[in-house]
């Protein structure tokens, strides 16, 4: 082709690069035949994915679980006394028991807002090519999740469904930097905007400027009209820092989320929003002090003849 | 020829597209990971002549954006991917030091999966893609260039095999 063949790789580039900004121009303009495109590609791909989670579930955590090792020592000491448990007691179903805890912590969070939810399965992780923070679950429309639909973890908000296909569904996650939720401090009822910076942190805008926050403060989901895309009360994180910039225009902070979005391995979708505000009552409990019994040993003097 | 290579070359891209999807995609690796079809794209972009680079790197570009995690619209990989191959075999079309020297291309892979990275994100932010905090973009850049390091060299003679295959180049490493 390089021989004579100039003008005609030229020509050939040319289409390809004009091709491509006409695909953009079209998905920028909403066209229905790109979307369609995209939900096709998903529902062939879903069964693969949801393959791929079965057969490498046991070893899908290892390189997540290594990352984590050697922050705190007494999460390692935790994690090794619960790995020898269980090695002890359910060699093979390590994976089943630990969505098992994740599901029954989410259904008692659900329960106690009064949330009616499905539960899925995480059948994959988002690749951080793109620098989006995405999962995929198995269930999707056939189970009556739409577009828009608030997703919860264990500990609490999870992130929002971006796309729904009929067998699975694409969940943009709280952590991901385009992603935002107006919050509320519990108790304060302070209002902000919180926004995901790609990681376990987060930013909160306060938009009242005469308040405050602190570390330590709790954020709570304000919810949306209707419920969608967010549900009233979710426990979002905690204030982990407060910036105090004083030209600032509003205060804002640093946020911890409760979830850990590397080992999501069960969410839940809310379908079905509560009836009532919950209020603060989804807020963690903090966790209490057992006190130590201590033993008090009274030596008595025995009595000793006397002559 | 060019129906066969074609016929070759669609299913190879469509596996290589299945297991970034359903296998890589399935771990949370450290650093933002990596992407195969990138690395796969990116060498036999750089074992072709410049043309045939251009709609190596467009057919993976399609893939990409079909990726449920292309956070941009539709053909933004497509454009970039394009650009990349055409101009990664344009710098080393005819240069030895790179085609017959594993080491080379290996090299050339990471910078070209560095650079493309970076456009992907400048493209982004002129089109309104949100793509996080500056530390948190040098430390997925700085992840994703260390595992396209590490897996270039276990995947390159595969990949290059697979190109002389289909090209009837004599590429393989």
């Amino acid at each position: 082709m390089r021989n004579g063949g100039e003008g005609r790789a030229r020509l050939l580039l040319v289409i390809l690069i004009v091709t491509s900004l006409f695909l953009i121009t079209l998905d920028l303009r909403g066209v229905k035949v790109i979307e369609g495109f995209k939900q096709g590609t998903q529902t062939v791909l879903s069964p693969f994915q949801r393959a791929g989670a079965v057969v490498l579930n046991p070893v899908k955590d290892f390189f997540s679980d290594v990352t984590h090792l050697g922050r705190t020592r007494s999460q390692i000491e935790k994690l090794e006394a619960e790995n020898a448990n269980l090695k002890i007691k359910l060699l093979n179903r390590k994976n089943a028991d630990g969505q098992l805890k994740q599901l029954e912590s989410i259904l008692d969070l659900a329960g106690t807002a009064g949330y009616k939810i499905v539960n899925a399965r995480v059948i994959s992780h988002g690749s951080s090519q793109s620098f989006s923070q995405t999962i995929t679950i198995d269930s999707g429309s056939n189970a009556g999740i739409k577009k828009n639909m608030t997703v919860l973890s264990q500990y609490g908000l999870a992130g929002v469904v971006k796309d729904v296909y009929p067998n699975s569904a694409l969940i943009q996650l709280a952590s991901d930097p385009a992603f935002k939720v107006g919050a509320r401090i519990a108790g304060s009822q302070q209002i902000g905007i919180l926004s995901g910076r790609g990681n376990r942190s987060a930013s909160l805008q306060l938009l009242d400027n005469s308040t405050t926050v602190k570390v330590g403060d709790v954020l709570l989901a304000r919810g949306s009209v209707a419920n969608r895309p967010f549900v009233p009360g979710v426990p979002l994180g905690y204030v982990s820092q407060v910036d105090n910039s004083a030209g600032a225009l509003a205060q804002t902070a640093t946020i911890r989320y409760y979830t850990n979005f590397s080992i999501l391995g069960v969410v839940a979708i809310v379908v079905g929003g509560p009836t009532s505000d919950p209020g603060d009552s989804l807020v963690p409990q903090k966790p209490q002090v057992t006190p130590i019994p201590t033993v008090t040993v009274t030596v008595t003097p025995s009595p000793t003849a006397s002559n | 020829m060019i129906t066969r290579q074609i016929s070759i070359a669609t299913p190879i891209f469509l596996l290589i597209f299945v297991i970034q999807e359903s296998v890589i995609s399935q771990f949370r690796l450290p650093g933002g990971g990596f992407s195969i079809l990138l690395i796969f794209a990116l060498t036999w972009a750089a074992l072709s002549q410049p043309e045939v680079a251009a709609v190596i790197g467009f057919a993976a570009g399609i893939f990409m954006d079909l990726s449920q995690s292309a956070s941009g619209p539709f053909g933004q990989w497509t454009l970039i991917m394009l650009l990349a191959g055409y101009a990664i075999s344009y710098i080393g079309y005819g240069d030895d030091n790179i085609h017959a020297n594993a080491i080379g291309i290996v090299f050339f892979v990471v910078v070209a999966n560095f650079f493309v990275e970076v456009a992907y994100l400048v493209t982004g932010a002129l089109l309104g893609v949100a793509t996080g905090t500056f530390g948190q973009i040098v430390l997925t850049l700085l992840g994703m260039s260390i595992w396209a390091l590490l897996v270039s060299p276990i995947m390159l003679p595969i990949f290059t095999r697979l190109h002389a295959l289909i090209f009837d180049s004599r590429s393989a490493l």
